[in-house]
């Protein structure tokens, strides 16, 4: 049985005077994923979000949410399914991040236990009193968290959850939004600039550059473009090649060294006694990984920090 | 009706109602002071010359008012990026509207004080007589609609200008231009002349008795176009702040 997408865009784009800042964008976010939209900064992440969320018109394209083109009629009401955190924090400083979330308990209908639950879930329940002009900057991003789940929404929306979090306070905002499709049925989609964070939390990804999707699958489609290599440097490169070939093996030549695709240690050893046997010096024989940081890198056009 | 009642709940600790007071209790303060020995003729006319006073002062004073208004009931959504949040859960319009609904009420509220106020002090200088019922009701709604045009112009521009600065000088710059208007004319079609358009009463200087003449005002054709412009800015600005304010991209 296919899965039904969340959210589906088709040749979304944006143009902000002569500033393209997303390219005929086609995403699709299945149901009960965590889909991880990846890219450098300034690549489009949060103006697509934003364009989703119909924050922001598209130019052109079409977006549709649970099944349904999003049009300014129906946006209100395809968005009560929804709960979002865009680039900072939403609060009202002056309030309490009780009296904050009763604000958007209210709007959103949902019932005045969830400001409880998700007080508990994000573990504020002890700040629930303070102003949140006098929380910290993690306190903030959870309380973000907190107010995109009230009414525990079909669909999460997250961008950049984790900005300006202490390591513990990323490592636990990882783990909360791991466990949210599984027990609340919720769908994630979290953008990011960092790999790494995408890598442990996602199940199936976008990789957007310069406004254009340039990867979308799973991670375990992107985990199998992360392929091992051997590199080997002789004395005789011309000779090596063919001995090479003539072994059966794809060869491929970058600089001074000869990559073949990895094998097995008794294979390398064969190839080892056979280039002494024929006296071609080995200077060097070593393992070579494109892992998915190259492969991001690869896609991103190396513009980003992992 | 829900969105309105959460912007009163929103504008806690806000301390609105200390400034209006404090703007109230300022104006009451110098009437006390200005008028508190009024010579025989100024007691006959008391009740008619203050609704010029009370039209002078909020012409010059309520400019910077309603901008500081309008600006602590728009900048909590700015201060927190509010707006984008909001703007997911109800359609813009109706942001726009409930903020416009609840400062139009606290305005209501204040200058219902001010009018109250304004009736302690003339009675507590020993006006002669009592305030003429029919022409306060007119003074006080062609001054709650001259300045609710100030206000929705305020709060227009703070909802949609994230720095303050800009409204509050705004505010500022209304000031100035109707302070320079109430000494050239009565009337003006601009936003800020309304104060003085709607104001119900002429005051003439009398060289030979040293004393300023209070009457009510007959209005010219073109004072008259002054007063309905006033109700057409109330038109245009809300319906501007809304459309403008459902169009701005967060």
């Amino acid at each position: 049985m296919k899965t039904q997408n969340l959210i589906e865009t088709t040749d979304l784009t944006k143009q902000y005077g002569k500033t393209l800042c997303v390219d005929s964008l086609h995403m699709q976010v299945p149901q009960g994923a965590i889909y991880g939209f990846l890219g450098p900064n300034g690549a489009g992440k949060s103006t697509t979000l934003k364009m989703i969320l119909g924050l922001a018109k598209p130019t052109t394209g079409s977006i549709t949410l649970f099944g349904s083109p999003l049009k300014e009629k129906n946006r209100i009401r395809l968005l009560s399914a929804t709960g979002s955190l865009i680039e900072s924090p939403s609060y009202y400083g002056h309030l309490t991040g009780e009296e904050n979330l009763h604000i958007l308990q209210t709007l959103k209908g949902c019932p005045k236990e969830d400001i409880d639950r998700v007080l508990c879930i994000v573990r504020l329940e002890e700040a629930r009193k303070k102003k949140v002009s006098h929380y910290s900057l993690g306190m903030k991003q959870r309380l973000g968290l907190a107010s995109a789940l009230l009414g525990f929404p079909k669909l999460l929306i997250l961008d950049e959850p984790t900005n300006g979090l202490d390591p513990a306070g990323i490592q636990e905002m990882r783990e909360l939004i791991c466990t949210l499709p599984a027990e609340y049925g919720i769908t994630v989609v979290v953008s990011s600039h960092l790999l790494g964070e995408i890598d442990q939390m996602a199940d199936h990804v976008g990789i957007i550059r310069k406004g254009r999707l340039v990867f979308q699958d799973t991670m375990a489609k992107l985990h199998t473009h992360a392929t091992q290599q051997i590199a080997l440097r002789t004395g005789r490169p011309a000779e090596t090649l063919s001995l090479l070939r003539r072994s059966g093996l794809e060869v491929t030549k970058e600089d001074d060294y000869l990559l073949i695709p990895m094998t097995d240690d008794n294979r390398i050893a064969a190839l080892c006694r056979q280039l002494c046997e024929q006296n071609i010096p080995l200077y060097r024989i070593e393992k070579r990984e494109n892992s998915l940081e190259d492969i991001f890198l690869a896609l991103t056009g190396k513009e980003t920090s992992l | 009706m829900k969105i309105l009642m959460l912007e009163f709940y929103k504008i806690k600790r806000r301390k609105i109602g200390l400034t209006m007071a404090a703007y109230l209790i300022a104006q009451f303060l110098w009437g006390l002071w200005a008028l508190h020995d009024p010579t025989p003729q100024a007691q006959a006319q008391g009740f008619l010359s203050l609704l010029y006073y009370i039209s002078v002062l909020d012409a010059v004073m309520v400019p910077p008012i309603m901008a500081v208004l309008a600006s602590r009931l728009a900048d909590i959504e700015h201060k927190g990026c509010m707006y984008k949040q909001l703007k997911t859960l109800r359609g813009s319009g109706s942001l726009f509207h409930a903020k416009a609904v609840c400062g139009l009420l606290i305005i209501t509220v204040m200058f219902a004080a001010q009018y109250a106020l304004f009736i302690l002090l003339g009675y507590m200088v020993g006006y002669q007589g009592h305030p003429d019922a029919a022409h306060y009701i007119l003074s006080y709604g062609l001054k709650l609609a001259s300045n609710s045009v100030l206000f929705l112009l305020q709060l227009m521009l703070s909802m949609l200008i994230a720095n303050q600065m800009v409204p509050l000088v705004t505010g500022l710059c209304g000031s100035l231009l109707a302070l320079l208007l109430t000494l050239v004319r009565t009337y003006s079609f601009l936003p800020w002349g309304g104060n003085l358009s709607g104001t119900l009463v002429t005051m003439a200087w009398n060289d030979d008795t040293q004393n300023a003449v209070f009457s009510y005002r007959l209005y010219s054709p073109v004072e008259l176009a002054a007063v309905g412009m006033i109700f057409m800015w109330l038109v245009i600005f809300y319906a501007a702040g809304r459309i403008l304010f459902s169009h701005r991209e967060n």
